[in-house]
């Protein structure tokens, strides 16, 4: 399981999961309002924090992008995109079992932008797969001496 | 000449040996006062640090992540002209009967033929509506409705007969939150056509567009 704590993948997952990141967050925040519908369309969280999660969520987007594609505490924005990813995971796997496709907002804030919810998840799988390399297997720091 | 604050320092140009505190140290980490018998402690590795001892600073960078999410969420919602509710008030899904009462495909034909002023509106993706549309329907995206709901819209839409929402399938309710939203802004309860545009094209009603 070394491999997985090689720099170079932990460059390449950052840079890769971080511009996902950053394109589905440049939308919803240019305008949150339509956001609102989509996460309403979910029907999982009651009418009060729907807009707090409108409001909020695609700034957090935002900063893991940035921040997993310029490495600056990168494992700390990779546990932010691992539960950001658990937490769209679950909200699609719930309306898959329910026989719901539900537009999912991640790239797009049309809420008619419907896709079948089981590859949705299935989407998301690899990426949560990268957020939690980054997030357990911290690279391991090159060896350095005292000397010069 | 280090910079920084607390222990997040940054190190600029050439620094003597790091010793034991108050003590300045050579290339081979004999440290002045040190007995120069004494063999030098050897080369300091930077070594992984093993996932619990690691949990601090993580920590710290997650609340750091939370702080400023936060920060931005919030100055960014008190700017003029997006500004949202902080907390969801009155998003209540649409209620059929109350803000808008389904109309079957051939309900909707026989309306358009019998009445003068039928209005469409069609809520589809822009190239669907190229491919094909409801004669007369006007295209209405569920995204930036105020720019598009003008004030010389809802006062035609005011004037129509009757007013008709259509999306792409029953599959969606995007015709359904419209509904809702005109109903809102103050026209009496739209109609949305049940099974939406795939309905009235399976019923062989007649189409409008270059997909025909």
């Amino acid at each position: 399981m070394r491999w997985l704590r090689n720099p170079w993948l932990h460059r390449v997952l950052g840079l890769v999961l971080g511009a996902i990141f950053l394109y589905a967050a440049h939308a919803k925040i240019l305008d949150p309002r339509p956001l609102v519908t989509i996460i309403w369309n979910y029907r999982i969280l009651p009418p009060g924090p729907i807009n707090v999660m409108a409001l909020y969520m695609p700034w957090m987007e935002l900063l893991v992008g940035l921040a997993l594609v310029t490495g600056f505490k990168r494992r700390g924005a990779a546990v932010w995109a691992t539960v950001l990813l658990l937490a769209f995971s679950a909200a699609l796997l719930v309306n898959a079992l329910r026989g719901v496709n539900v537009a999912c907002g991640c790239f797009s804030t049309s809420a008619e932008d419907v896709h079948n919810a089981w590859l949705l998840v299935l989407r998301d799988l690899p990426m949560l797969i990268a957020a939690v390399v980054m997030a357990a297997f911290p690279p391991t720091r090159a060896k350095t001496t005292d000397a010069p | 000449m280090r910079l920084g604050l607390g222990k997040c320092m940054i190190t600029v140009g050439r620094q003597p040996r790091r010793g034991p505190p108050g003590r300045q140290c050579d290339r081979q980490h004999r440290c002045e006062g040190q007995d120069p018998k004494q063999e030098a402690p050897a080369s300091r590795h930077r070594r992984m640090v093993p996932w619990p001892l690691g949990m601090r600073g993580l920590c710290r960078d997650t609340a750091l992540f939370l702080v400023a999410t936060l920060v931005l969420g919030t100055a960014a919602n008190l700017v003029p002209g997006r500004q949202l509710a902080w907390w969801g008030k009155g998003h209540q899904p649409p209620q059929e009967g109350v803000d808008f009462s389904l109309l079957d495909p051939g309900s909707a034909s026989a309306l358009l033929g019998s009445l003068p002023r039928v209005a469409f509106l069609d809520t589809r993706s822009q190239a669907e509506y190229a491919a094909g549309h409801v004669p007369g329907a006007r295209e209405i995206s569920y995204t930036d409705l105020d720019a598009q709901l003008t004030p010389a819209l809802l006062a035609e839409l005011r004037a129509a007969d009757a007013v008709i929402v259509y999306g792409a399938s029953g599959e969606t309710d995007v015709e359904q939150l419209l509904a809702q939203e005109l109903r809102r802004r103050g026209l009496p309860p739209p109609y949305v056509l049940a099974g939406g545009f795939g309905a009235w094209q399976g019923s062989d009603l007649p189409v409008e567009g270059s997909g025909r």
